[in-house]
C-alpha cells in the first residue's frame, strides 16, 4: 500500500515524460485524462484502506496519507479529469484554427501533468518542508502555462504571478522555517520537527510566542497562494491568461492545494496557540476577500476575470468555514472545495468554447447566447448557478452549513457580513448572466459569431463536470464517511 | 579641574590650531602630487593666513552683528572642542563637559553662525550657500547624534572619554558591526560637515555648486583668516575624533610628559593617514550633483540608525 | 575558534548580508545593485561557513559552498544576463526616491526586530539573536519589489527575499534538512530562471523592461 502512494505522483509525472518525448497527438492527449482517472482510482483505494485501518507512511515517514489525503486525491483526480477532458478538445481546437504551435501544446501538456504531480505530493507529504517545495514548483509550472499564448497580456499576467506568487509563497517558507525553529529549540528532533502528524502529537509543548510568529508568516503566505485578499489582485490575470483547461487546473484544484496547507497548519496552531490567533487571522482575509469580489465584479466587464473574482469569494468562504473549526464547518469547507472545484473547472472549460464562439472575453461582447448557442450557453449559465449556491449543486448544502455552523459558534456578525456580500454578488452576477445568455444588441447579430464546431470531447467535459458537481449536491453517500473521517482530521 | 588636565586641554587647542594648516597644506601638496603639478609648499595655508591678518577689515554697510560674530564664534567653538575632545589623553580637564552631546552642539553652534552670517549679508550667494548649508546639517546633525547614541550605548555613557577607554578595554568591539556602521556613518557626516568632495569641493568658486565658500563670500582680511582658520581646526577636529573614538591606540591614559608626546604623535599619524585618504579620494571622485548629496546623507542616516539596532539587538 | 570571534565573525557577515540591502536601494546604476546581491550571496555563504566551522558541522560547510556557488554566481548571473539583455538605460527607476526608501527601509528592519521578539526570547546563542536581520532582509526585498519599477530590480528583489529567508534558516537551526535545502535551491534557480525568461519576452513585447508599461490588466 505504501509503494501505491510513492508511485502515485508518477503517474502524471510519467505521462507528462510520455508527451514530452512523443508530443501532443491523439493517443498522448488522452493519456492525460487518463492519469486523473488512475489517480482517482489509486485516491480510492487508498481512501477505504485508510478507513480500515488508519494512516498509511510511506518513504520513510516524509510521505503519510490519511483520510483528509486520500479525499483530496480523489478530489485532485476527479476535479483535474474535467480540465483534462475538456483539454483534449481545447488544444485540438488551438492546433486547428493556428492559435498554437504543436511544440506550444507539447509544453501545455507537460506542465498540466507536472502541475498535477506536483499537486499530489503536496497532499500526501508529511513534511511540512516537503509541502512548501510542492507548492512552490505548482507555481513555477503554472506560471509558463499562463504565459502559453505569449501576447503582451498574457506575458504581463505570467510576470505579475510569479512576482507575487514566489513572494507570498517565500512568506510561507520564512514561516515553516520558524516552524522547524521552535519545533527544534522545543527539543524535537531534526527528523521530525518538520513532520505534521509527529507535530501534531506535541504541539503541547511549543513556545506559543514564537510559533505565533511563525505561524502569521505561513497563513499570509498560503493565504497569498490560495487568491485571499488582501493579497488577490494576481488572481483574475493569472486565471484570465491562462488558456481554459490551466484556468480551470488553477481555480478549480490548485487554490484548493494552499486552503488544504492552511488547513493542515491550523490544526497545529489550534493546539499550540489556542483557535484565537487564526481564526482572527482568516476571518479577516475571508470578509476582505468576500468584499474585494463583491465591489469588483458588479462592475467587471471581462467574464473572465469575472469568474476569477468568484473564485476570490469561494475562498474566502472556505476561510471563513475553516476560520470557524467546528467539525460540521470544516466538512463544509472540504465539501466547498469540491463543489467549487468542480463548477469552476466546467465555468472555465465553457469560458474556453465561448471564446472560441465570440473571439473577445468581453461581457459586452456576448448577448443572446441561449438563443445563438444554446449548449455553451446552458453549459456556462448552469456553471453560474452552480457556483451561486443554486440546489441541487453541492455549493447550496455547504454555503448553508457555513452558515448554520457560523450562527452556532456565535460569530453571527461575520455571517451576516458574508451574507450581505454574498447576496451583492448573486446580483450583479445575475445581471451580467442575464444580459450575456438572453440579452439582445448589436452584438446579439449572428454575423458576428466564429464558426465552431463544438466536439463531443468538449460536451463531455462539461456536462460530465455538471453532473457530478449535481450529484455531490444531491447525496455525497459513498463519500460520507470519507468526508467526515477527513474532517476529524482537522477538526480535534 | 586638575592642573594638569587643564595643561593637557590647553595643549591639546595650542598643537590642533598650529597643525590644522599645515594638515591642509599637506593634503593640498597630496592632490597637487597625484594630479601632476608641483603644488604649494606645506606652509602655504599658514602664509595665506598670515596675509590675510595683515590686510585691512571691510564689513558691507548693510550687515549686522552677527556678521561680525560669527568668524569668533565658529572659532571659539572649534577651538573649545579641540580642547575637549582626548586627543591626546582620557584624563580630560573637562571631564563633566566632555560629552558626545556638547560636542556635537558645540560644532553645530558654529555652522548655524556661519549660516546665519551668510544670511545677513543680504547678497543672493549667501542666502544660497546658507540654505544648502542648512538642508546638509539638518540630515547630518541627526546622524551624528544617531550614530554616536549606538556608541554610548556599549559604554553605557556618551563621555567621550568613557567611550574611548571602553574600546581600549575590550579591543574586540572596534570590529563589532555596531563600531563599524557608526563609523561609516560618522565618516560621511565628517565629509559633509568639513565640506570636501564629494559633497563641496573647497577650491571652487562656481556658483552653481559652492557651499562654504558662498557663504563666506563677503568676509575678508581677518575675518577671513578667522575662518579659514576655524574651516581648517573643524577638519583636524573631526578626524581626530573619528580615529580615537574607533582606533583608540595610542592614547595616553594618564597626564605624564613622556605618554603625552608619544600620544601626539600617534593621534598625529592616525590624522595624516585619515587626511591621506581623504586627499587620495579626493583627486578620483567627482563632485556628486547637489540634489543627490541628501541621498548620500541619508544613507549614513541609515547607516547611523543600524548601528543603533546593533547596538541594542546584537549585544 | 573561540567564542568571541565565533560571535564576532558571524555578527560582521550577517551584518553585512543586511547592509548589502540596504545598499542595493541607495545604488542608482541596475550592474552595480547586481554586483551588490552577489556579494551578499557570498556574505551569506560566510554566515553559513562560519556556523558550519564553529560547531563542526561539515554538511553545514558543504552547504555553505552549494550557496556560494548558487547565490553568489548562478543567479546574480542569471540576473545579470537580463541586464545586460537590455539597451535601455541602465538606471534604476523607483516609485519613491532613494532616501524614503531608505527610510522605509529602516522602519522596516525595526518592524522586523518587533516582529521577531518572541522568536528571539527562545534562545540566548548569538545566532538566533541576529535573525532578525534575516527577517529584515525579507521585508526589505518585498519593498524592493513594491517600490521598483524595473523587471531585473523585482527580480533581485525575488532574490533578495530568499536570501533572507535562507539567512533566517541558518541562524535559527543550522540550516533544514538537506533534502528540503536541495528542493528550495532548485525552486529558487528555476523561479529566477523563468524570470529571466519572461523579461526576454517582455522586452520583446513591450521594447523595455520598464513595468509601468504592463497595465493592459486592470479593473
Amino acid at each position: 500500500m505504501s509503494t501505491l502512494i510513492v508511485v502515485l505522483p508518477f503517474i502524471p509525472a510519467a505521462v507528462a515524460a510520455l508527451i514530452a518525448a512523443f508530443g501532443w497527438n491523439l493517443t498522448t492527449a488522452w493519456c492525460a485524462p487518463a492519469a486523473c482517472w488512475s489517480v482517482g482510482g489509486v485516491g480510492m483505494v487508498l481512501a477505504v484502506r485508510v478507513l480500515d485501518e488508519g494512516p498509511v507512511n510511506a518513504f520513510g515517514g516524509q510521505l503519510r496519507v490519511d483520510a483528509l489525503s486520500a479525499l483530496m486525491i480523489i478530489f485532485i483526480g476527479v476535479v483535474g479529469s474535467v480540465s483534462a477532458v475538456y483539454g483534449v478538445a481545447y488544444i485540438r481546437t488551438e492546433l486547428g484554427n493556428g492559435a498554437t504551435t504543436s511544440r506550444r501544446a507539447k509544453l501545455y501538456g507537460v506542465l498540466m501533468q507536472l502541475t498535477i504531480a506536483a499537486m499530489l505530493v503536496v497532499v500526501v507529504a508529511d513534511n511540512l518542508g516537503v509541502l512548501w517545495v510542492a507548492i512552490e514548483t505548482t507555481t513555477i509550472a503554472t506560471v509558463l502555462l499562463v504565459g502559453h499564448r505569449r501576447d503582451r497580456t498574457s506575458v504581463e499576467a505570467s510576470w505579475k504571478y510569479l512576482v507575487l506568487g514566489s513572494v507570498g509563497v517565500a512568506t510561507a517558507l520564512l514561516g515553516t522555517v520558524l516552524v522547524y525553529f521552535v519545533a527544534r529549540h522545543s527539543g524535537i528532533d531534526a527528523s521530525s520537527a518538520l513532520r505534521w502528524s509527529s507535530l501534531v502529537d506535541k504541539a503541547h509543548g511549543l513556545d506559543p510566542g514564537a510559533f505565533r510568529v511563525a505561524i502569521g508568516f505561513v497563513v499570509v503566505g498560503y493565504g497569498t497562494k490560495a487568491g485571499l485578499a488582501p493579497v488577490h489582485s494576481w488572481i483574475p490575470d493569472a486565471y484570465s491568461q491562462a488558456p481554459a483547461p490551466a484556468a480551470a487546473l488553477m481555480a478549480g484544484v490548485l487554490s484548493a492545494m494552499s486552503m488544504y496547507a492552511l488547513l493542515r497548519l491550523k490544526v497545529l496552531a489550534d493546539i499550540t496557540l489556542g483557535p484565537g490567533f487564526v481564526r482572527t487571522l482568516l476571518i479577516v482575509a475571508a470578509l476582505l476577500s468576500l468584499l474585494a469580489a463583491a465591489s469588483l465584479m458588479a462592475t467587471q466587464r471581462d467574464y473572465k476575470r469575472l469568474l476569477a473574482y468568484s473564485s476570490v469569494e469561494h475562498m474566502g468562504l472556505v476561510a471563513l468555514a475553516a476560520a470557524i473549526g467546528s467539525p460540521l464547518a470544516i466538512s463544509a469547507a472540504l465539501l466547498h472545495l469540491i463543489g467549487h472545484g468542480l463548477a469552476k473547472s466546467v465555468a472555465f472549460c465553457s469560458s474556453g468554447e465561448l471564446l472560441f464562439v465570440t473571439g473577445t472575453t468581453r461581457i459586452d461582447g456576448v448577448r443572446g447566447l441561449l438563443h445563438r448557442r444554446p449548449f455553451i450557453g446552458a453549459m456556462f449559465g448552469l456553471s453560474w448557478l452552480a457556483l451561486l449556491a443554486v440546489p441541487p449543486f453541492s455549493i447550496f448544502a455547504s454555503e448553508l452549513a457555513i452558515v448554520r455552523s457560523g450562527i452556532a459558534d456565535r460569530l453571527v456578525w461575520a455571517i451576516a457580513i458574508a451574507v450581505v456580500l454574498l447576496l451583492v454578488i448573486f446580483g450583479s452576477v445575475v445581471v451580467h448572466g442575464l444580459d450575456m445568455l438572453t440579452g439582445g444588441g448589436h452584438s446579439a447579430d449572428d454575423s458576428s459569431l466564429i464558426a465552431h464546431a463544438g466536439s463531443v470531447t468538449a460536451g463531455l467535459a462539461l456536462v460530465g463536470g455538471l453532473v457530478i458537481a449535481a450529484a455531490v449536491g444531491v447525496t455525497i453517500w459513498p463519500f460520507s464517511r470519507l468526508l467526515h473521517t477527513a474532517a476529524e482530521v482537522l477538526a480535534r | 579641574m586638575s592642573l594638569t588636565g587643564t595643561a593637557v586641554a590647553l595643549l591639546q587647542v595650542v598643537l590642533t590650531v598650529g597643525a590644522a594648516p599645515l594638515l591642509i597644506g599637506i593634503m593640498r601638496l597630496i592632490r597637487a602630487r597625484l594630479e601632476g603639478r608641483v603644488g604649494p609648499p606645506i606652509l602655504q595655508p599658514w602664509r595665506d593666513l598670515r596675509k590675510l591678518l595683515g590686510k585691512q577689515r571691510m564689513v558691507s554697510d548693510n550687515t549686522g552683528w552677527v556678521f561680525s560674530v560669527a568668524p569668533l564664534v565658529l572659532l571659539a567653538s572649534a577651538a573649545l572642542v579641540a580642547g575637549i575632545v582626548p586627543f591626546l589623553s582620557t584624563q580630560s580637564a573637562l571631564d563633566q563637559v566632555g560629552d558626545l552631546f556638547a560636542v556635537v552642539y558645540l560644532l553645530l553652534l558654529g555652522t548655524v553662525f556661519l549660516s546665519l552670517a551668510g544670511l545677513d549679508t543680504g547678497t543672493a550667494f549667501g542666502g544660497m550657500g546658507a540654505s544648502r548649508s542648512m538642508t546638509i546639517t539638518a540630515i547630518a546633525e541627526p546622524t551624528v547624534l544617531v550614530a554616536i547614541f549606538a556608541l554610548s550605548v556599549s559604554t553605557g555613557s556618551s563621555n567621550l572619554g568613557a567611550i574611548v577607554a571602553t574600546t581600549l578595554a575590550h579591543p574586540a568591539t572596534a570590529a563589532s558591526p555596531e563600531s563599524l556602521l557608526a563609523f561609516a556613518a560618522l565618516a560621511v557626516v565628517t565629509i559633509a560637515e568639513t565640506g570636501r568632495i564629494p559633497v563641496d569641493n573647497p577650491n571652487t568658486h562656481l556658483e552653481l555648486t559652492m557651499i562654504h565658500e558662498a557663504m563666506v563670500l563677503e568676509y575678508s582680511g581677518p575675518d577671513l583668516a578667522l575662518i579659514e582658520l576655524a574651516a581648517h581646526l573643524r577638519l583636524v577636529v573631526f578626524l581626530g575624533l573619528l580615529s580615537n573614538l574607533f582606533i583608540p591606540w595610542g592614547i595616553a591614559t594618564t597626564a605624564r610628559p613622556l605618554e603625552l608626546l608619544a600620544a601626539a604623535a600617534a593621534v598625529a599619524v592616525k590624522i595624516l593617514a585619515l587626511a591621506s585618504v581623504i586627499a587620495v579620494v579626493e583627486v578620483f571622485t567627482a563632485k556628486v550633483r547637489l540634489f543627490r548629496v541628501p541621498e548620500l546623507l541619508a544613507a549614513s542616516f541609515v547607516l547611523a540608525f543600524l548601528a543603533v539596532t546593533a547596538s541594542f539587538f546584537l549585544a | 575558534m573561540s567564542e568571541t570571534t565565533f560571535v564576532q565573525l558571524l555578527d560582521l557577515a550577517a551584518g553585512l548580508v543586511l547592509v548589502i540591502s540596504f545598499a542595493s536601494l541607495w545604488l542608482r546604476r541596475l550592474v552595480t545593485v547586481t554586483r551588490m546581491i552577489a556579494i551578499q550571496g557570498v556574505a551569506l555563504a560566510a554566515v553559513a561557513a562560519v556556523i558550519g566551522f564553529y560547531e563542526h558541522e561539515s554538511e553545514l560547510v558543504a552547504v555553505a559552498v552549494l550557496v556560494c556557488v548558487l547565490r553568489a554566481y548562478v543567479l546574480p548571473a542569471l540576473i545579470r544576463r537580463a541586464v545586460l539583455a537590455g539597451s535601455e538605460h541602465r538606471e534604476v527607476e523607483s516609485i519613491i526616491n532613494v532616501p524614503a526608501s531608505l527610510l522605509a527601509a529602516s522602519a522596516l528592519t525595526l518592524v522586523a526586530y518587533a516582529a521577531t521578539r518572541d522568536v528571539v526570547a527562545l534562545s540566548s546563542a548569538p545566532q538566533v539573536r541576529a535573525i532578525p536581520l534575516g527577517v529584515s532582509v525579507v521585508l526589505i526585498g518585498m519593498l524592493m519589489i513594491v517600490t521598483r519599477r524595473k523587471a531585473v530590480l523585482q527580480m533581485m528583489g525575488v532574490l533578495m527575499i530568499d536570501n533572507g529567508i535562507a539567512l533566517v534558516m541558518f541562524l535559527g537551526t543550522s540550516g533544514v534538512p538537506l533534502v528540503i535545502e536541495l528542493g528550495v535551491a532548485s525552486d529558487v534557480l528555476l523561479a529566477v530562471f523563468i524570470l529571466q525568461v519572461l523579461t526576454n519576452r517582455i522586452r520583446n513585447k513591450f521594447g523595455d523592461t520598464d513595468l509601468d508599461q504592463l497595465r493592459a490588466l486592470r479593473d
